[in-house]
């Protein structure tokens, strides 16, 4: 066990037994090697199984959702973590005083599918160390360079540390530029609406329509998704074209200015299927249009919650666009 | 053959003032032209949109009252924010953003919707067919969708 796995530890059970929390959210290891699994802990004896490293994956803010509001809640948070804990609350999904926020600065989730990729798909166990991850396999042992295996969202996050927490465990690390997200829409802009249109299309087309997406989603908490819908049916439900891109690109409209880029819908995706291009768009335009940035904190309301008469105004002019 | 291309307008059913225009619109609007009524614009969800253009269609033309002059005080104004932002989504996604266009209502604009559909149909006509998120699947003669 780390030093940062023994303090985390340490503090949850101080939680549990000092009647402080009801419930610690962290994170167990299960029997996949490469994917610890999130853990609820209620008993003060029970957390010596909780583990911290780069493989855990899961935004746990999405099981906030999942408990009474009167229930206390405990929970481990990275910085994506708690902007996602940030929206929540100021969606009133769950009162603030009610959650105990153990924050953790966070040196980026280690992506499993580029450890498969780099050894295939039988591991026995894995070690995240500063610098390295050590994979061991029936075929022997791996060293592998960390900053290699970062998943995607990770390399361009923008809030490492964890905002507004009520006891941080671990040094701040430095923040990144926050232009990489820019730079990624940018990018794709710039290819042209055909090319655009034809990724889009490939990457929809692989969908299996298993809503995996949907569940690892922290802000996707409706009782009832349009897509389950039917009566009157919204969308198609099938794995047809129709279905599968209006699913992407409604999921990703309802994210719209909610949005924590944390990246845990690509990481659940069975079908790797590439998806925060699509969050990352609105998320750049919701600051560029409005100037607000999700889950910074829990007061300011979303662009689509507010609205204002002086917006931009690309309606009236000449009656046509822009 | 019919050549002309799909436009689907979503008319706020407030904004036409002049009883002419709201009979153009209501009885004798062009033949590619598929009207939907909706209560305000605030009314519209981006899946309408969508729906409309995975549908086939070439344009969609949304009518609604100016900023200040709403029926239900703000209904146009949150309107407003989401479908700038969708069309603009859907743009990057790769449906031609031009295709997508807004006219807002004042009192005096008597006669100006015949002139905004005119216009906005010689602006698709220029565009051509849209392919892109044209994907919807024909329905099964007398059945349901799945």
């Amino acid at each position: 066990m780390t030093e940062l796995e023994n303090r985390i530890l340490a503090e949850a059970q101080r939680l549990l037994s000092e009647n402080l929390a009801d419930v610690v959210i962290a994170f167990k290891q299960a029997d996949t090697p490469l994917r610890p699994q999130p853990a609820f802990f209620t008993d003060a004896e029970a957390v010596n199984d909780l583990v911290y490293n780069g493989l855990c994956q899961n935004n746990l803010a999405n099981y906030l959702t999942r408990y009474p509001r009167e229930k206390k809640i405990a929970m481990v948070v990275r910085g994506c973590e708690s902007r996602s804990v940030n929206a929540l609350v100021l969606e009133n999904q769950h009162p603030r005083e009610n959650l105990y926020l153990i924050g953790i600065p966070c040196e980026g989730i280690v992506d499993w599918r580029k450890i498969v990729e780099a050894v295939g798909e039988d591991v026995l166990s894995v070690q995240d160390q500063a610098d390295i991850v050590v994979v061991r396999t029936p075929k022997g042992e791996f060293t592998l360079d960390r900053a290699a295996l970062m998943h995607g969202s990770c390399l361009r996050c923008t809030q490492k540390n964890p905002l507004g927490t009520d006891v941080t465990i671990g040094k701040p690390v430095a923040e990144q530029d926050p232009h990489l997200l820019r730079e990624r829409v940018k990018n794709f802009e710039a290819l042209g609406i055909q090319t655009r249109y034809e990724y889009f299309r490939q990457e929809s087309e692989r969908c299996i329509r298993c809503y995996a997406c949907r569940e690892a989603c922290p802000m996707c908490y409706c009782e009832e998704c349009f897509v389950d819908h039917t009566g009157p049916r919204w969308t198609e439900s099938g794995v047809t074209p129709a279905g599968m891109q209006g699913w992407h690109i409604i999921r990703a409209f309802h994210q719209t200015g909610r949005c924590t880029s944390c990246g845990a819908c690509e990481r659940a995706c069975p079908m790797d299927i590439h998806m925060t291009y699509l969050t990352d768009k609105l998320n750049t335009d919701m600051y560029d249009k409005y100037q607000f940035v999700a889950g910074l904190d829990a007061k300011t309301q979303t662009p689509f919650a507010a609205f204002n008469l002086d917006d931009k105004n690309r309606f009236v002019a000449g009656g046509t666009s822009k | 053959m019919d050549t002309a291309k799909k436009i689907v307008l979503f008319q706020c059913q407030w904004c036409l003032y002049a009883p002419e225009d709201q009979d153009w619109v209501d009885h004798h609007l062009p033949e590619n032209v598929h009207l939907t009524k909706v209560p305000c614009t605030g009314r519209l969800d981006p899946l309408f949109i969508l729906n409309a253009v995975q549908g086939g269609a070439d344009g969609v033309m949304i009518s609604g009252c100016v900023p200040e002059k709403c029926h239900f005080k703000e209904g146009n104004l949150s309107a407003r924010r989401q479908m700038d932002e969708f069309s603009d989504f859907l743009n990057y996604v790769g449906y031609d953003e031009d295709r997508i266009c807004f006219t807002w209502l004042d009192l005096q604009d008597r006669g100006r919707i015949q002139k905004d559909v005119a216009e906005f149909s010689k602006k698709v006509e220029a565009l051509g067919k849209s392919h892109a998120l044209n994907t919807r699947s024909v329905l099964p003669q007398g059945g349901a969708h799945d």
